[in-house]
């Protein structure tokens, strides 16, 4: 298997002879749930839990991500809701649609780059494109977008769809859109404006493309009625595990990630897409892989610890424990498991019947707060088996001595790619992750808010500065700055053999 | 006869912004002194406001179209190219405090679920202040840019349109206000007898609901019109809160009016629940001789071929090809003929305000904010304060009950069944 660039750059950096260490620089995304990403993380005494809709909120986190100089702040979408979120993720309930609260935060912010969420399974590429492109000139070229195909199949329902359309529908048409947005982001070269007062002329038609876009779901004359935006194509960020969502960010995305939440699945993800931009003529380096990741900062590992053991004890359980209410074997994760897979399994499925089947032994007759007992060792399936590291991990406690099962049972509901530590602990692991070449940097989230958030900025942030990890000042002033990244040419102004006109 | 706002002895006027980056005149970008290249300077478009807002506006309003073409360099350069309403009017959200902000969007090219989130969370984010401007499409060409074959007849575009607004207004609805618990205590988030799946099964939408969004503040987000069609004046008496009317003389906006107001109380709406707010394309200055000077000048510096830009076929139904070869020279006086002429239309109720038209920017809006707005102010004509701080406080209008508050039908949300 090919090794990606940067662990050869890592392996070149040992023999520099100036033991300065030329590693990829670490990027730090911040995700806005505004209750956070435990599902109990509302509940916790303090937390906010009803600025959803208050834009002091969002506002006041983005300038202080901004202040910690963060590549960006990230506005998630979900295009249904239920009732089962009141439960798992009481953030995405009800809130804000991301293109008009990122518009909102632009003249607000000055650098950090702003990413929204939209699914072109359910828009139509014309209005994405001048959606997108304004917001880069709004944010003077802060804007991305992160493409999803569809978190949530109960979106079909919202838009008088018969069926949300299986992984080929959806890749399928979003392959052909984002193709056609760049053609629109494309339309107008970056000097179709003459505006000379004296002659009057006030564009340069020729410098003016139509797109005539013919393809198997779209038909799209053009040019977009935007002007070229200031980053030409602002950035976009792709996430999922499928083979198609592998894919589309190899040959798409500038940032990319899934649900890994062990280094072993974050080192597969980020070799895969490597290998597979590289198969695409892409330059690897392009993309970054950023994970998802939930650190649970506390001063010390030990308070983080309690404050991870109070959350959990604020995670409403099945009434009946042990089998719940309803049939264990019909919840299944989706298999493109967003934003780190953060969702809490729902209620109904938080029981010893449900553990079992992902610990692929039955543990319905254990008592949940026995201890777990050595003799587990070899009956787990893998899944269950890394469900039962995680849990010691994160408490800190051990298999025959004093991890229990309901420490078990709540590692499985919460679930999520979740660290639990001190500055040092959270730091270690950052570190780790990139310089395995697992990870170019995370998408962080706050378990609750704002304390959280608070204690990564003040605390961690710093910690990764001494370590010469992380920036202390902005180098550029848009988000493909942040990230390294040139401005693309247009298409049109690379291929003049194009028709242009109508 | 009996007038419209006999019972309404507080009748005040209210104005809109017509806000076209380079100005409503097709030379307006040329003119000395104004800006041409204003249109994605998101802090000039703010500023813009804040002179609107401080003169006490009710509203600004961003126009929209959903295609555009070279040749309209010429004839319409301020909607050949511009930011998409929805991301300015939220950006302009941030830096204003009370003005009204209306988007314009096309239901034609809009899914009901997509729209109804994008104004509910702009009526959030503006704490109350947003507004929709509904329009069915002029431009047969928008079709070519959304895999449409053709670009529906206005029957067809009407029947869509009803659907969609009412399915909107449900999807506003979806929430009670209270659904939101949040009660650390119990650990119950939502209150799900508050919160209703809209089931809306019609014949061009099938719509489960609820909103992703809380109901917005306003309850329901001011609607905006503007049409001459039977179809528009049914859909605008129905639905608007404001008429936006083009109005080309008195007696015809007189008409107009009547029948609006007519037709809205067929609709069970009184007179005073719909502004009608004609267009005022204005030029103002201290003497009327300055002011036809600048008018004049405006007219020479118009470009005098419309002609297809070299690399450019001329195509059936472009833009610009046929529209304002010669703009009407509109209203052009100074302060007190401005003022008598608004006065005498909002009394003679041929409209309730006006939606201005400045020429160039920043001269004309803010000449008119500086000189007219005094005087309509002096006369006891226009607010010198606002009285509230949303959309729907500046047209005194209460917050709609909701549709589903006390309904014994007991919609829950949807669970997931199966992921």
């Amino acid at each position: 298997m090919t090794v990606s660039k940067k662990e050869t750059n890592i392996s070149d950096a040992k023999k520099n002879s100036s033991g300065e260490s030329p590693r990829r620089a670490l990027h730090l995304g911040y995700m806005y749930w505004s209750n956070g990403t435990h599902p109990a993380g509302w509940r916790y005494p303090g937390a906010e839990h009803s600025r959803a809709f208050d834009v002091d909120h969002f506002v006041g986190l983005a300038q202080r991500a901004e202040a910690a100089k963060f590549d960006f702040f990230f506005f998630g979408d979900r295009l249904a809701t239920g009732a089962e979120y009141g439960y798992t993720n009481t953030s995405v309930i009800a809130r804000l649609e991301p293109f008009t609260t990122a518009a909102y935060l632009a003249t607000l912010t000055k650098t950090i780059g702003i990413v929204v969420t939209a699914n072109p399974t359910y828009y139509e590429p014309f209005n994405l494109a001048r959606l997108t492109a304004s917001l880069d000139h709004v944010t003077k070229g802060r804007a991305s977008w992160n493409v999803v195909t569809g978190a949530d199949p109960r979106a079909a329902q919202n838009y008088s769809r018969l069926e949300h359309g299986d992984a080929n529908f959806r890749y399928d048409r979003a392959e052909e859109f984002i193709d056609l947005v760049r053609s629109l982001w494309d339309s107008w070269e970056d000097d179709a404006f003459i505006r000379n007062k004296e002659t009057g002329e006030f564009v340069d038609g020729s410098k003016i493309h139509a797109v005539n876009h013919d393809g198997k779901t779209f038909q799209v004359k053009g040019p977009l009625n935007v002007a070229r935006s200031p980053q030409g194509h602002p950035v976009i960020l792709h996430a999922g595990s499928s083979e198609r969502s592998r894919q589309f960010a190899a040959r798409e995305a500038d940032v990319a990630f899934a649900g890994v939440a062990t280094l072993t699945q974050g080192r597969q993800y980020a070799t895969e897409i490597r290998c597979r931009a590289t198969e695409s003529g892409r330059d690897p380096d392009e993309i970054s892989i950023l994970p998802g990741l939930t650190p649970l900062v506390g001063a010390t590992l030990a308070e983080a610890r309690e404050i991870y053991d109070e959350l959990n004890s604020l995670t409403i359980l099945d009434e009946d424990v042990r089998f719940g209410g309803r049939e264990p074997s019909a919840w299944t994760r989706g298999a493109e498991g967003l934003h780190g897979s953060s969702e809490g399994v729902p209620l109904g499925y938080r029981n010893l019947g449900s553990l079992s089947q992902r610990l692929g032994l039955d543990v319905t007759e254990e008592s949940i707060d026995a201890v777990v007992p050595l003799e587990i060792e070899g009956r787990l399936a893998p899944a269950g088996s890394q469900l039962v590291i995680t849990a010691t991990q994160r408490t800190g406690r051990t298999v025959g001595l004093n991890l229990t099962w309901r420490d078990v049972l709540y590692t499985y509901v919460v679930g999520g790619h979740v660290v639990v530590g001190g500055p040092t602990e959270i730091a270690d692991y950052i570190e780790s992750w990139h310089a395995a070449g697992a990870a170019d940097g995370f998408i962080i989230q706050s378990a609750f808010l704002d304390e959280q958030f608070d204690a990564f900025i003040d605390l961690v942030v710093p910690e990764l500065r001494r370590r010469g990890l992380f920036r202390s000042e902005y180098e550029g002033s848009t988000f493909r700055e942040h990230l390294g990244l040139t401005r693309p040419q247009s298409r049109f102004t690379l291929d003049q053999g194009i028709e242009v006109s109508s | 006869m009996t007038r419209f706002s006999d019972d309404d002895p507080n009748r005040q006027l209210h104005f809109g912004l017509m806000f076209w980056a380079t100005g409503t005149h097709s030379a307006g970008w040329r003119y000395p002194g104004s800006r041409a290249d204003g249109a994605y300077d998101i802090e000039f478009i703010q500023n813009m406001t804040k002179v609107v807002e401080r003169a006490k506006f009710d509203f600004l309003f961003l126009g929209d179209r959903l295609a555009t073409d070279p040749a309209m360099a010429t004839t319409n350069p301020a909607q050949m190219s511009r930011l998409e309403p929805f991301i300015a009017g939220s950006a302009i959200a941030a830096a204003t405090t009370h003005i009204g902000i209306s988007v314009t969007a096309n239901p034609t090219y809009y899914d009901p679920f997509t729209l109804a989130r994008l104004l509910a969370s702009l009526d959030h984010l503006s704490k109350g202040r947003a507004s929709w401007n509904l329009v069915t499409g002029a431009d047969a060409i928008a079709a070519a840019n959304f895999s449409r074959d053709e670009h529906w007849e206005t029957e067809k575009r009407y029947d869509w349109a009803d659907e969609f607004v009412d399915s909107v207004r449900d999807l506003w609805d979806s929430w009670e206000d209270g659904a939101l618990l949040r009660d650390k205590e119990s650990g119950r988030f939502i209150d799900e007898s508050k919160v209703h799946a809209i089931d809306h099964h019609g014949r061009y939408f099938d719509i489960a609901g609820p909103l992703t969004v809380a109901r917005p503040p306003q309850g329901q987000v001011i609607l905006l019109h503007a049409g001459t069609s039977d179809r528009s004046r049914e859909l605008g008496a129905r639905e608007a809160d404001v008429i936006f009317a083009a109005g080309p003389n008195f007696d015809a906006a007189k008409e107009y009016y009547s029948d609006i107001k007519t037709r809205a109380a067929s609709y069970g709406r009184h007179a005073s629940e719909i502004q009608i707010l004609p267009a005022l394309q204005v030029t103002v200055a201290e003497s009327t001789a300055e002011a036809n000077r600048i008018f004049d000048r405006l007219e020479e510096l118009r470009p005098q071929v419309v002609a297809p830009v070299a690399g450019q076929k001329s195509r059936e139904g472009a833009l610009g090809q046929s529209e304002r070869a010669s703009s009407p020279r509109g209203l052009i006086g100074n302060p007190i003929e401005v003022a008598d002429y608004i006065e005498e239309w909002f009394v003679g109720e041929a409209c309730d305000g006006f939606n201005v038209f400045p020429n160039y920017v920043p001269g004309a809006v803010e000449a008119f904010a500086e000189l007219v707005i005094p005087e309509l102010q002096r006369r006891g004509l226009f607010r010198r304060e606002y009285t509230g701080t949303t959309f729907r406080d500046h047209l005194n209008l209460a917050t709609p009950p909701n549709r589903f508050a006390g309904r014994d039908r007991s919609t829950t949300l949807p669970i997931a069944a199966s992921r």
